[in-house]
């Protein structure tokens, strides 16, 4: 029970880390020419977005655990990185799909469909992945890193999605309305994380 | 500025400024893509150039390769039905990336000779390259030709190859007061070579890459009525406006 208790405490510890003081967007930058491109497009939900990455992150988390003692035994683990956990998100991203093509008829189930490959394949996931791995993180870690990831990118999506509209004001100098302003703001979202959280980039 | 070019812009101008992906529609300013490298490794020229080597030797033949591969699952239309879409997105998204890490299998040893144990400062980044938008973006768009994958590949290599170098300069230069290790000055803003600084040096520098790049479309349309205009008198032709 102790055990149970313990690895549950360490996997939301892990997720409040990665949403707040790791957060994927604002201390890595992972996802953010996604981010840039969601806040703008209202075809796509950022809600349903972020649940499939959240969804795709957990699940990715444990199958590369896995797949990152084969690279360790291999004798060129560097240069299969990409190839294997990008396998591993593949496999992942299948079963979704096969689940949302059940799913089809239902609400939604399409425009899931359309966003899967938008949320499975980004540097958002991957880049959790490698940060788990390279950190040598245990499974119930990796899980809830991978949670609290996609939770901070939802995070930053809200965040950002809320300053859109007074970014388009017309007292911001024309030059850098848009794209600019963004990473500007984004920026300074940033620095206000590392006043409360200080900061290294751990690679 | 030749006949060909002038004939082109005055007909449509936009059209003709956005196959340039090296200034007037660069990737990164234009349209925000390969963002992550940037604001947080290219703080300096050496790790921009490390960055911008791997890109030269992943795009284009991963392009070339996603190219190849993609005719299984074609979009043939610019805006295809969501049926389609949701049918062919995810194996096409999937083929993008997995071309892009099948060429890091043979990129990544040239750039480890190139650059040794440097290249580690590159961290996850390097491996993150095979699912950029830079290199992946065509899969949610109509199938391209393997001529236009090769020059389109090339011309945005060149241009975010641009972007960074400027970039890790600019903030090399801000956050140490060197470029390329070479003293310059003090440093100016040391807060530059962290991924926040990133986000704010590149956000102004976006701002004024797209004014200078306003400014000569402004100027290269003008120019080109101009053209045409002394072209038709010559030729005996009536003015359209």
């Amino acid at each position: 029970m102790n055990d149970v208790m313990q690895a549950v405490g360490v996997f939301f510890s892990y997720a409040v880390l990665a949403v707040f003081a790791q957060n994927a967007v604002f201390t890595r930058g992972l996802g953010v020419s996604r981010l840039v491109q969601l806040v703008g497009d209202e075809r796509t939900s950022s809600g349903w977005f972020a649940l499939l990455l959240c969804v795709t992150q957990v699940l990715v988390a444990s199958l590369a655990f896995y797949a990152g003692g084969f690279i360790a035994a291999q004798s060129n683990p560097a240069q299969l990185r990409p190839l294997v956990y990008l396998a591993c998100v593949a496999v992942v991203s299948l079963f979704e799909f096969i689940v949302l093509w059940a799913a089809r008829g239902k609400r939604h189930g399409g425009q899931l469909l359309r966003i899967l490959p938008l949320a499975a394949v980004n540097s958002g996931v991957l880049g959790t992945v490698l940060v788990e791995r390279t950190q040598s993180f245990t499974l119930e870690q990796s899980m809830g890193f991978g949670l609290g990831s996609g939770l901070g990118y939802l995070l930053a999506v809200m965040l950002v999605t809320e300053a859109d509209r007074r970014l388009r004001s017309e007292a911001i100098p024309e030059a850098f309305r848009g794209l600019p302003i963004t990473l500007i703001y984004i920026g300074v979202l940033a620095l206000a994380i590392y006043g409360f959280t200080g900061h290294s980039v751990i690679l | 500025m030749k006949r060909h070019a002038a004939e082109l812009i005055t007909r449509d101008p936009e059209r003709f400024f956005h196959h340039d992906r090296v200034f007037l529609n660069n990737p990164v300013v234009m349209q925000g893509m390969g963002l992550a490298p940037l604001v947080v490794l290219a703080t300096s020229g050496q790790n921009a150039l490390m960055l911008a080597v791997a890109v030269a030797l992943l795009l284009t033949p991963s392009r070339m390769l996603a190219c190849l591969l993609s005719r299984l699952f074609p979009l043939r239309e610019e805006h295809p039905a969501n049926a389609e879409l949701e049918k062919k997105l995810l194996p096409r998204s999937i083929l993008y990336s997995g071309s892009a890490a099948v060429v890091y299998l043979a990129a990544y040893p040239i750039l480890n000779q190139l650059f040794g144990v440097s290249l580690l400062v590159l961290g996850i980044y390097l491996p993150m390259l095979v699912v950029e938008p830079l290199l992946t973006y065509r899969f949610g768009r109509v199938q391209e030709t393997m001529k236009k994958a090769v020059s389109k590949g090339i011309r945005i290599t060149i241009g975010y190859g641009l972007l960074l170098l400027l970039l890790g300069c600019v903030r090399e230069w801000l956050s140490a007061g060197t470029v390329f290790g070479h003293v310059l000055s003090r440093p100016v803003l040391p807060m530059a070579s962290m991924p926040a600084g990133g986000f704010i040096v590149l956000g102004v520098l976006c701002a004024v890459w797209r004014t200078l790049a306003r400014k000569y479309k402004n100027y290269l349309t003008s120019e080109a009525r101009g053209l045409m205009a002394v072209y038709r008198q010559k030729e005996g032709e009536p003015e359209d406006e």
